[in-house]
Formats: C-alpha cells, structure tokens, sequence
C-alpha cells in the first residue's frame, strides 16, 4: 500500500462503531451505466448495487441512523431483532433494512407510522424480560436500549408478569476478562457471530431455546479468544462486561478522544476514554484500512502500563550515590557535561518512538553532543528489523510489538548491531514499548522516553547519568508507519499530569544550554 | 353412515386396513406399486412437472402452494462461483409436529413406498440424484419402516444406481430431527439438516436458489410426494377432477378431539367442516360442538356457527382461518376455551426458537397472560392488551411462527369474549381453590 496520510478522526456516530461507507458519486465516465436509485424518505438516492437499505441510509445519513440490535457493519447479517424494519412500497409486510437489499425504484419509508408502531412493539418486547438496573449497569449512557428507547420506547408497559431470572445470573464470569449479566441480554447474537466469524473460535453458543435462550461459552475454560473486549463493546446492552472497566467509571463523565493503539505494528485506530486525565479504557474506532471495527486485548489493557504509578514521569539523576528527581535543566547540564567527556556516545532510537522523535534524535542531537555519534534503532521484542514482523493471527496481532519499526527504519537508521551497545556512553530513548539492549557491566547510560522504576531499577544504578521523562503516545502528537505500510498522525489525547516532556522541548532546552 | 369412501376414491388410503399393506411385495402387487416410477423415467422431466402441474397439486404442508410450480423455480443448471455444476436436493419434511395433526404419521407407517415413488420421481423431475427425509425425531417407529422400505427399495432396484435400467441415480436419505416443532419450517428443517441450530433463515435467498448445504433444494410434504404416483399413473386430469378448480385430489383430514370416531380421513375438498367431523362420527354422543380448530393448532379457532365453510383453502381463508396441514380439533362445550387456548401457549412459548424479539417475548407473555386470567388475576384491559401483543407480532418476524401463535390466541378472545370475562370476573376457573386451575403445575421449563 502506498503511503496514505490520514489523520485519525472520531467518527459521527456515537457508538462504538460507526459504518465508514461514503456517499456514492456517478462515475464520470459518461458512457457508464446510471447507477441505481432508491426513494427513502421523499428524497432519491444513488446507490452501489447490491447495497442493503440500512447500508444506503448510512451513506446519507438520514436521519440519526436506523435503530439495530443484531445488525453490526464488521459482521453478517441476522435479521432477527426485527428493529430496523422499514416500510417499503408495495410489500406486504415491514422489511428489515438490514437484510433487504435496495432496489432501483424502491420507495422506502423509515419512520412512516407503522414502522414506528412497530418498533414500539419490539421495544416493548424487550424490554418486557429486562431488569432496567440502568442505575448499577456499566452500559449505561451508552447502552443501545436505553437510546432506542428514549426514541421508540412505549411510555409505560401492560407487562405485569413476574420477569425472567437466569441462575447466577450477575456472577458469570466467561473468562477472567468479562462478565456476564445474562438478565440483561436482549439476545442479538452479535457476540456468538462475532466468535463464529469474524475470530472463528466459537467461544460462544446460544443454549435452549425461546425464551429460556441463554448465552454459554463453549468450553468450560470459558471465552479464549484475543478479542473478548470487542464483545463488551458492540453488546448493545450491559450483559456483556469489560471486567477492567466494570463498576470503575459511569460513562458520561469520561472524555473521549482519538490516538492509536501503540502496543504493536499494526497501529489500530482507538479512543481514549479518560477522566480528568485518568485513562479509565481504550476502545476500538473503525477504519477499514488498519484495524475494522476491532481490537486485541492486548492493545485495549496497553493503557494500564502508561497510567501505572511506577512510570517515572520526573527528570531524575544521580546525586550522593542516589536517584533524585531534579529540573530538567540540572539534568541536562550534568548529562551534557558527562557525555563531553567521553571518547564514544551512542544514541539508540526505540521502533516505538514517532517519525518525527526519530528524525529529531537523528538529525539535531549528533550536533548537541557535538563528537561523532552513532545512532541505530532497536526494537527488542522479538523482531529486529519491520522484515522480520509477521502476523500473529487471522485479525489484528502482529509480532513486533512497538508501533513504529517501518517509520524509524524510513529515516535511514540501521538497527542496533547484535542488539548490542558498544560505545562509552549510550542514549535510549524510547517510549515504554521496546525491550533494553544487550550491554557490558560498566555501560554508562542516559534514559529517555518512558521507563518504569522496575525497568530502571534492574540497570545497574551506578552507571546511569541521568533520566529524562518523556511523554507516552496517548500524551504527544506525532505519527506512525504501520506494518502495512500506512502512516497516521494523531494528537494528544490527554494532558501529561506528571513532569514529562516532549522530545522537542527537551532538545530546544538542551540547545539552549550549550 | 357413510364412510370416507363414499365421498371420493380413497387414492392414498385404499388399502389401509391391510396388515401388511406397508411391505414393497404388497405395494408391488396391489397397489401399482412402482409403475408409475416406470412411467416417469421414459418421461422427460419438464414433462413431468407439467403433468403436476396440470395436476393441481397443491403443497399439503400448511401453505399450499403449487407444487408442480415449486417444483419449476429450482434452476435448470445451477452452477458455482467456479463454473462448476451444482448438484440440487429434494427434500422431504416429514416433521410433522403441528398439534392435532398426524396424517403424515400414517402415510409412513402404511404406505411408505408411495412417499418413495414420489419422492424419486420428483428427484427426476427436477434432475437431482439424493433426497433427504427429515423425520421428526419422535417418530421411532415410522423411522425404521422407512428405512426399511428404502432398503426393500434398494434391493430391488427402484434406488440406487441406474434406477430400472436407465441412466438416473437417486438416493434417499433419512435424517432423524430432535423434536422441534420449529424445524417443519422448511429453511428451519434445512438447517437442522446441516447440523446448525433449528432456527428459520431469512429469505431470500429461497430455498430453490440456496437450500440444503448451500445447494439449489426442494422441500415438499410427505402427503404432497405420496400423491404423486397416482398423477402419473392415472392422468394429471383425473387427479385434478377429484378435487376443486384450484386445487386438486383429496386430502387427509386428521380429526382429533371430542369426536366419536378420531382419526385421519381421506376427503375430498368439496365438503363442509361439518361434513368431515360427521365422517369422524360426530360431536361425542351428548354434547355439542363449541369450538373446531380447522387445520392443525396455529389456525385461528371457528364458533359452532361456523363450521358450515368449505374445507378448500380458499373458502377458509375466507373464513379468516386457514386449511393448515388438516388437523381438524373438536372441542366440545365442557371445554374452557381459555384453558385450551394456554395448553397451545404454552407449547408455542416453548417451542418458539428464540431468534426474532416479538416471537421469543411476545409468545410467552401471552403464556404468561392467559395463565393469570385462569388464576384469577385477570382485568378487562389484558383482553385488549392481547389483541394489541398479537398485532404486535404477526407478520412482523422471519417465519409464520409468530403468526400461528397469534392465530389461537386472538380468535380465541374475540370469539369467546364472554369466557375470558367470566373468569376475571369470577376470580379464575377455580375460585374455590384460591384460583388454581387444572394446569397449574408449573412444567420444569416454565
């Protein structure tokens, strides 16, 4: 694939998901055949033959969106949440929008009176068996029945029954990831399909039948897939739980911006959701190009290693035989110093830092430090150059585990030799992804980047001359090449809280000083 | 008084009361048995769904449709995406599970070689080489006599490889459901016959484009393939003038409930509802008729007046029920209609697959509902509420599932209004008993 820029954007929709079609134009080519044209709601539409009706609506965007339980873009379709039926002119019954396909004259109506009539029913019918704990229930806020609902939803219900209770109903774990609330289900299937098709691992399995269907995992050992978090994200409601996410955040408070997944190669689209700058989860946003609507579990709990409390996010160096956290300036005043004094310095750029922390570190630190420097990357993690990275399933997962291996390698750098450091003195800089190179027992070291206490404290301490922290992915702007050759930018998603700085701004403070 | 026999020549159950009528010898020597397979291998095979078609023979599942058309939308030479030729399956429902129906159940375990002679000419009829019989899993019994009489078939010769001396291959396989009644819907039956979940498929694509494992199929009735062979050996036109202008032959009428003679009948489509339940002996002697369910569980219910309509599938749809699969149910004034009705509700609730929301909800709240009325805790709005769940969920979901469970449930309370009022007035059918009523034992799945 050649090199496309595109910046990652936060889709309208305000779901999870979101389709990524685009409205269809004629071809210019004046001898092509006119395409089709469907009537939905009084206004003519062109559309790609073979487009469903749901598929041409959200081309347009006519109106919000057509209301789905068991219709999802990644996934084939059901048919059986009968929610997004339309009334189409000349048939006898209601249509699901879903699965009929548009017709070159059809006339479609998407919110006539019997349409909504009849969502009201379905809605009803829903929510006949549903618990309504909205109140203790995760999804809330962004839970698919209370929307459809609010928009459809009879304003009181005749159903004066005992509801349906399933054993162990609150307590069922699927696996250490996810929890399962099966009062809750409102039984679109979406997650059995999704273990059946698009993981092929059928984890999941409808068992009985009617009304006393419940969802159970195939195996004892419960779901093992990679992808489990993508379930928790398209159920519709609050029966299938992200454990890590469970009870920690109610989902309106949290801000929700885009970055990219920097946990491996393949760089999937996702956004932060975040509190006050606590990251509480990543979930997956849709581009066909990289990712699909998905993403591992992996990349979603990446999160957990930038918001932990032993990252160093203070400049730290060594004084009376202790690591202090100091100014950036006194840090590098004592760095500068040291690395003047010595015969060999080595700069090492981590394949997890952007192309453009890349391209600085090997273009305008050389200078700085003023002496021949030799700068090389390393990756550690596994994969020593993007050649060696391969694909690790039939989805999403890649070998090489740091997000930058093709954009790093781009700026003409030559990987580390031996995955080894040679000179008196090296430079690492890297942003918590990349593994810590081979080195001699009296190597003298600068950490930059992203470091845990744990990763410093298993150097020999005696030897590091300084620490600069610096600003994790979700923290900076910048962009990444993936294994696929497709180079993204993002922004910050949140504000550093901590003392961490970026690349450039150490580097113009450094200039500064010399 | 007269019998079946004096209405119509018993085409399919002539020779039912012959122990031995189900063996190849019996057949073979007695009833035509096989000629009419002799016939149709010299026919070509858009011949012989002309000949059917002339026939008027209509689908004896429950829809009724035209079964020589059926038979003609499978796609003469279906290909892959690779250009390689499809092969096309027959597919023979005989699951039957509609409650008050069992005409199907008789023609297997007494006249099985009819249902094969049929089923392999309609094999040629539509230039497929295997058919699948998917029988209901409770029928054991009739299970092996077809199997048996595959196997008779077999060893002489009218299976198997170059059927009679020419060039056509037919096999026949049975396949033993698991007892869901969903699976008698015919794409429900396809998938089950893959191994999947018994739920029914959207549509399109139909069958006739992509049926059993993703091949071009047919699914017809047992009754429908076990009337064939009279077609072809005394003539698409004699056939046609046992029935009516738009739908020839008999039918078997399997009358159940307070008759005194139940059991299935052959009739023609001639007579009257009233008609067939004399032939079935009457109303049991001392009683009277308050209720006939005309054509299996699912058709909405006729009052005593009624039952003057013409058993053909038109006259009754015009009655606002349906011809069905021939069940006919009596029931007789000591019933309670409510109390009936929920017997039906509670097998649909169970037998619901589950995928559509207004089937899986909306059949057990009506369950739900009408035991509450029973209890005694009924008010005059869950009458209206009723109708308002029923419309809610006919004609809006994959299958006819949902329609049939409306098709007792609202004829019932608009028919016998009088009988849900009395129980929500008088507190239930067993206010002495605090409410309980006959059925109140809650069944393990409930």
């Amino acid at each position: 694939m050649s090199n496309t820029d595109f910046e990652i954007k936060k889709p309208k929709v305000d779901l999870n998901y979101s389709s990524h079609l685009k409205p269809v134009h004629s071809d210019p080519n004046p001898e092509a055949k006119p395409l089709p044209k469907v009537t939905i709601d009084g206004k003519t539409y062109e559309f790609k033959p073979g487009d469903t009706i749901m598929q041409v609506a959200e081309r347009y965007k006519i109106h919000e969106e057509i209301p789905r339980y068991c219709y999802h873009p990644g996934m084939p379709i059901a048919g059986t949440c009968r929610m997004c039926t339309v009334e189409v002119e000349k048939a006898p019954k209601l249509m699901t929008s879903c699965s009929t396909p548009a017709g070159d004259g059809m006339v479609v109506h998407t919110r006539s009176e019997k349409v909504m009539k009849s969502r009201t029913g379905v809605m009803e019918f829903l929510l006949t068996n549903h618990p309504l704990d909205c109140p203790v229930c995760d999804k809330a806020g962004e839970c698919e029945l209370q929307d459809y609902n609010f928009e459809y939803g009879p304003a009181k219900s005749n159903f004066k029954e005992e509801k349906r209770v399933y054993d162990n109903a609150t307590t069922k774990k699927l696996s250490p990831l996810v929890t399962l609330n099966m009062n809750r289900c409102v039984h679109c299937e979406r997650c059995v399909r999704f273990t059946d098709d698009i993981t092929k691992t059928n984890d999941l399995v409808m068992v009985n039948r009617g009304w006393h269907k419940e969802l159970e995992a195939t195996t004892p050992e419960g779901l093992k897939n990679d992808y489990q978090g993508c379930l928790t994200d398209f159920c519709p409601v609050g029966a299938l739980t992200w454990n890590d996410f469970r009870f920690q955040k109610r989902s309106w408070f949290l801000a929700k911006k885009p970055s990219i997944c920097d946990k491996c190669s393949k760089g999937c689209n996702i956004e932060v959701h975040s509190d006050a700058d606590v990251v509480y989860r990543y979930v997956p946003i849709h581009n066909e190009m990289v990712n699909g609507h998905w993403m591992c579990d992996t990349g979603r709990n990446s999160y957990q290693e930038y918001m932990n409390p032993l990252r160093v996010i203070s400049h730290m160096m060594r004084q009376e035989d202790k690591m202090h956290s100091v100014s950036i300036e006194a840090v590098l005043a004592s760095v500068n110093a040291q690395l003047k004094g010595t015969s060999s310095v080595q700069i090492v750029i981590g394949t997890d830092s952007t192309r453009e922390e890349a391209a600085l570190l090997k273009d305008k630190v050389p200078a700085l430090i003023g002496k021949n420097v030799s700068v090389s990357y390393f990756n550690g993690t596994g994969v020593n150059t993007p050649a060696d990275d391969k694909k690790l399933d039939n989805l999403l997962k890649m070998k090489d585990q740091t997000a930058n291996s093709r954009g790093v390698e781009e700026q003409g750098l030559t990987p580390l030799t031996n995955g080894e450091l040679t000179a008196d003195v090296a430079v690492l800089f890297r942003n918590g992804r990349t593994g810590i190179p081979k080195m001699k027992a009296d190597q003298k070291l600068v950490l930059w980047g992203v470091w845990s206490q744990s990763e410093i404290q298993s150097l020999p301490s005696k030897n590091i001359l300084g620490v600069i922290a610096g600003l994790a992915t979700i923290e900076k702007e910048g962009s990444y090449k993936n294994a696929d050759g497709i180079v993204q930018k993002f922004h910050p998603a949140i504000i550093h809280r901590g003392g961490a700085l970026s690349a450039h701004h150490v580097v113009g403070l450094w200039k500064s000083l010399t | 008084m007269k019998t079946a026999a004096d209405y119509v020549e018993q085409i399919l159950t002539k020779h039912v009361n012959v122990p031995n009528c189900h063996t190849l010898d019996y057949y073979v020597k007695n009833d035509k048995g096989y000629e009419a397979l002799r016939k149709a291998l010299t026919m070509k095979p858009a011949d012989i769904v002309d000949e059917v078609k002339k026939s008027n023979l209509r689908g004896r599942g429950g829809a009724g449709f035209p079964t020589g058309m059926k038979w003609s939308f499978m796609p003469a030479d279906p290909k892959d995406s690779n250009g390689n030729p499809k092969p096309k399956y027959m597919v023979c429902n005989a699951d039957e599970g509609e409650p008050g129906t069992f005409k199907d159940r008789l023609i297997m375990t007494k006249f099985p070689h009819k249902m094969v002679e049929g089923m392999i000419i309609a094999c040629h009829a539509i230039n497929s080489n295997k058919g699948f019989i998917y029988i209901r899993g409770e029928f054991y019994k009739e299970t092996r006599i077809m199997q048996k009489a595959i196997d008779e078939a077999k060893a002489a010769g009218f299976l198997g490889k170059n059927i009679m001396g020419t060039d056509f291959d037919c096999d026949l396989i049975i396949y033993k459901g698991a007892g869901a009644y969903i699976c008698g819907e015919e794409t429900a039956l396809l998938n089950s016959l893959e191994g999947k979940r018994g739920e029914p498929r959207l549509k399109p694509p139909f069958p006739a484009q992509v049926g059993a494992y993703g091949m071009p199929s047919c699914v017809n009735n047992v009754e429908t393939f076990a009337a064939v062979p009279y077609i072809l050996n005394e003539g698409a036109e004699k056939y046609a003038s046992l029935g009516i202008e738009k739908a020839g032959g008999t039918r078997l009428y399997a009358v159940s409930g307070h008759v005194n003679k139940p059991g299935v009948y052959e009739l023609p489509m001639t007579m009257t509802l009233r008609e067939v339940i004399e032939v079935a002996g009457g109303v049991r002697t001392g009683h009277s008729i308050k209720a006939v369910i005309p054509g299996g569980a699912s058709c909405p219910m006729l009052r005593a007046d009624e039952i003057d309509v013409k058993m053909d599938y038109d006259s009754l749809a015009k009655a606002g029920t349906m011809s069905g699969s021939g069940g006919v149910i009596v029931l007789d004034e000591t019933v309670n209609i409510v109390e009936a009705v929920y017997v039906l509700l509670k097998f649909y609730e169970h037998e619901s697959c589950g995928q559509c929301s207004q089937c899986r909800e909306g059949s057990h709240w009506l369950a739900r509902m009408f035991k509450r009325i029973l209890d005694g805790g009924g008010n005059n709005d869950d009458l209206d509420y009723i109708a308002k769940i029923c419309s809610n969920m006919a004609g809006q979901t994959i299958c006819a599932f949902a329609d049939a469970v409306t098709g007792p449930a609202l004829s019932s309370v608009r028919k016998f209004r009088s009988e849900f009022e009395d129980l929500i007035r008088n507190g239930g059918l067993h206010p002495e008993k605090g409410g309980a009523h006959s059925h109140a034992k809650e069944g393990a799945h409930v």
